[in-house]
């Protein structure tokens, strides 16, 4: 089968969903009545007014733990193929390894001192 | 398989720049209660042993299956480069220890930084060459945002950012083309490939190369970025960013001149010197009404990457190939030794604001300057001496390295650029000579001086000496840039 | 299967996509999630390369990019941060105290 081929279903679907959305949101705005009233307006049935702004920052602490997670995290994408080929690549490959995760203790260890990781 | 210790042996230089780099940073964290006077000279002590390990250690050779290639060339650049921190390490105490800011970040990013330069230096592998860029970039970004105070420093440091990253990708893209159409990432091997692909990512892959030297048209970063970044940062670019970028540049011309058809050669050439034209004209001409002594700084450095690339085009030249690549590595050394030295200047000058935030407009202008060979002689014939070499007038450092680039173009027949070049060069000793004739022949307004201290006035001494000794008895480091030119490839 | 071919032009439009991004948008996050659009463009291109020829290399140098993009990643946030507090927008054209 030609790429074509093998995609065509999900062209159909996407299609005739894209059609599906426009025709109905169309519809209900063409053919709806619209009388808006004071009640219909305001805050749904058991909702609470909003409190404050949606667009409020969050706290530069969650930025700061992101940002170590994502260092830290990405160790993983080296070591894992590490791991499935540390047979064959020997006490090289372990040396190599060692003095990268070395570096990574170092840079934790400097993290952790600097409280960066503390909460509080 | 083999332990390959001749491999960690030939990257000794980086060993030892990147492990001071992180006792530093463990020294900042166990020992900051105590005073911090030792982490500057911790920072000369790892830069010159690291200098040493790559002048006296290690056999040259092909490591890493190719990927790196430790030669004099390599060696000649690590050793520049090492100079350049450790002068910008000096230069940072003094700076940063008059604004309570010195911490051990500082040297550990700036030796961080130091070991990408270094592996740049001996990279013959467009992954490997990015691997170290982003390591020398990275640290450089942080760097220019290091003081937290007021509204410049980040600004730098983003626009450096945006648009070094920005250049980082295009690198990267050229580097994937150029790997599907060779099928590899070795310059050996791009040096055996053919076709449009080849090409159009060598140029990519250039024009991204082109942003981190800082030649016109992808200068925009350098004046606002040199100026905002704080001045000791500001010299370590200068020097180091400068050397280890033109070191790869020249590695990966040799190869692009020789390896694609005549015609490709031939037009990459015809780029290379387009380049270098505009960024001497234009470099010159901008830092002419720079009224910010920093500022013009960073005009004129975009001026000397059009010096340096008329070595680079020179060395296209089979005939001349070893006399251009000698010129450049000796330029590289001479601009090293005078531009951290300019700005070890500026950095004691800087009108600094009542209160810490305060950026003041006129913090760098020329009227800070004025009187200054009354007030501080040995503060004013510094500055004179790195103006003198800029400029390129005898006997300086950098009299003889304008002297042996133009003289590499021509004998390489690109009789063009090196009277370009040299008409420019008088057009830019009109600015430099001004801040000497600020100094000398205005009289002073306030009894100002400056912030000078011991670290500074190191700097300052060793800076002065190389460049007088550079331009007086050049023969002992061309003789070594001579040696270092035959590129092992 | 998809031919190679077509990952290639799909990394290269994604490239293009991140190129006109950073040059014409004015929101300092916009721009650098374009210059990570740009550098995941030139992985895929790598990929799409190593498969093609059947050579592994383009599977390892994705690795290392990744791991470079995160660190370009964290260093970028931080100064992004920077600007923000000094500032308290991130319009481009609020970044502007230097300049000639």
């Amino acid at each position: 089968m030609t790429p074509l081929q093998v995609y065509f279903p999900l062209a159909l679907v996407v299609i005739v969903s894209a059609i599906l959305a426009f025709l109905l949101v169309g519809l209900t705005n063409l053919l709806g009545p619209r009388r808006p009233s004071a009640v219909k307006s305001g805050v749904f049935e058991c909702g609470s007014d909003p409190v404050g702004d949606a667009h409020g920052g969050f706290g530069v602490k969650f930025y700061v733990v992101a940002l170590l997670f994502i260092v830290f995290d990405i160790e993983a994408v080296f070591i894992y193929p590490w791991a499935v080929l540390l047979k064959e690549l020997g006490w090289v490959g372990f040396a190599d390894m060692a003095l990268f995760a070395f570096t990574l203790v170092i840079g934790l260890i400097y993290v952790w001192k600097k409280g960066a990781l503390d909460w509080e | 398989m083999n332990f390959p210790t001749q491999d960690f042996a030939a990257l000794a230089p980086v060993g030892i720049l990147s492990g001071g780099a992180l006792i530093l940073l463990l020294s900042e964290v166990f020992l900051a209660s105590t005073r911090r006077g030792y982490q500057a000279s911790l920072t000369v002590l790892f830069s010159i042993l690291a200098a040493v390990a790559a002048a006296g250690g290690g056999s040259p050779g092909v490591i890493f299956n190719g990927q790196a290639t430790v030669d004099a060339f390599s060696t000649f650049v690590t050793v520049i480069v090492c100079a350049g921190l450790a002068l910008s390490a000096l230069v940072g105490a003094g700076w940063l220890r008059a604004r309570q800011a010195e911490r051990g970040e500082f040297y550990a990013l700036a030796l961080f930084g130091a070991s990408g330069m270094a592996l740049l230096g001996s990279a013959t592998d467009l992954l490997f060459a990015f691997i170290s860029i982003e390591v020398m970039s990275i640290s450089t970004y942080a760097l220019a945002a290091y003081i937290r105070r007021g509204k410049k420093p980040a600004e730098a440091a983003f626009k450096y950012f945006i648009l070094g990253s920005f250049s980082s990708a295009l690198l990267l893209y050229g580097t994937a083309l150029v790997y599907g159409a060779a099928g590899s990432t070795l310059f050996a091997e791009i040096g055996r490939a053919q076709g449009p692909l080849l090409v159009v990512g060598l140029g990519l892959v250039a024009v991204g190369l082109s942003f981190k030297v800082a030649a016109v048209p992808f200068h925009v970063w350098t004046p606002d970025v040199y100026e905002g970044a704080p001045t000791p940062v500001t010299a370590f670019m200068a020097a180091g960013v400068k050397t280890a970028a033109f070191a790869v540049l020249t590695r990966l011309a040799l190869v692009a001149f020789q390896a694609t058809p005549a015609s490709a050669a031939n037009s990459f050439a015809w780029v290379l010197a387009a380049l270098a034209l505009v960024s001497m004209l234009f470099g010159n001409w901008l830092a002419l009404t720079q009224r910010s002594v920093k500022r013009m700084l960073a005009y004129s450095s975009i001026a000397h990457a059009g010096y340096l690339l008329v070595g680079v085009v020179a060395a296209a030249a089979a005939g001349a190939r070893e006399a251009a690549l000698s010129s450049i590595l000796f330029y590289l050394a001479s601009y090293t030794a005078t531009v951290v030295g300019a700005f070890a200047v500026v950095a004691v000058l800087e009108r600094r604001g009542r209160s810490l935030d305060e950026e003041p407009a006129d913090a760098w202008d020329l009227e800070r300057f004025a009187g200054l060979g009354r007030k501080r002689p040995g503060l004013a014939f510094a500055m004179a001496v790195f103006m003198v070499s800029l400029a390129g007038v005898p006997p300086t450092a950098g009299f003889i390295g304008k002297l042996l680039v133009f003289q590499a173009a021509i004998s390489a027949h690109a009789y063009g650029l090196a009277v370009v070049g040299m008409l420019t060069s008088a057009l830019g000793a009109y600015y430099y000579l001004r801040v000497v004739v600020y100094m000398y022949m205005r009289p002073a307004e306030d009894r100002e001086i400056g912030l000078i201290s011991p670290a500074i006035q190191v700097a300052l001494a060793l800076a002065v000496v190389a460049v007088i000794v550079l331009g007086v008895g050049p023969e002992t480091v061309s003789k070594l840039a001579r040696a270092a030119a035959a590129i092992g490839m | 299967m998809v031919p190679s071919s077509y990952y290639l032009a799909l990394a290269a439009i994604l490239f293009s996509i991140g190129l006109f991004g950073v040059v014409s948008k004015r929101n300092i996050l916009i721009v650098f999630m374009c210059i990570e659009l740009m550098l995941n463009a030139a992985n895929l291109t790598f990929l799409a390369f190593a498969r093609q020829s059947g050579n592994m290399a383009g599977h390892a140098i994705a690795f290392f990019v990744i791991a470079v993009a995160a660190a370009e990643a964290a260093v970028g946030l931080a100064i992004v941060i920077a600007i923000y507090r000094t500032r308290g927008t991130l319009h481009m054209d609020e970044v502007r105290v230097l300049r000639d």
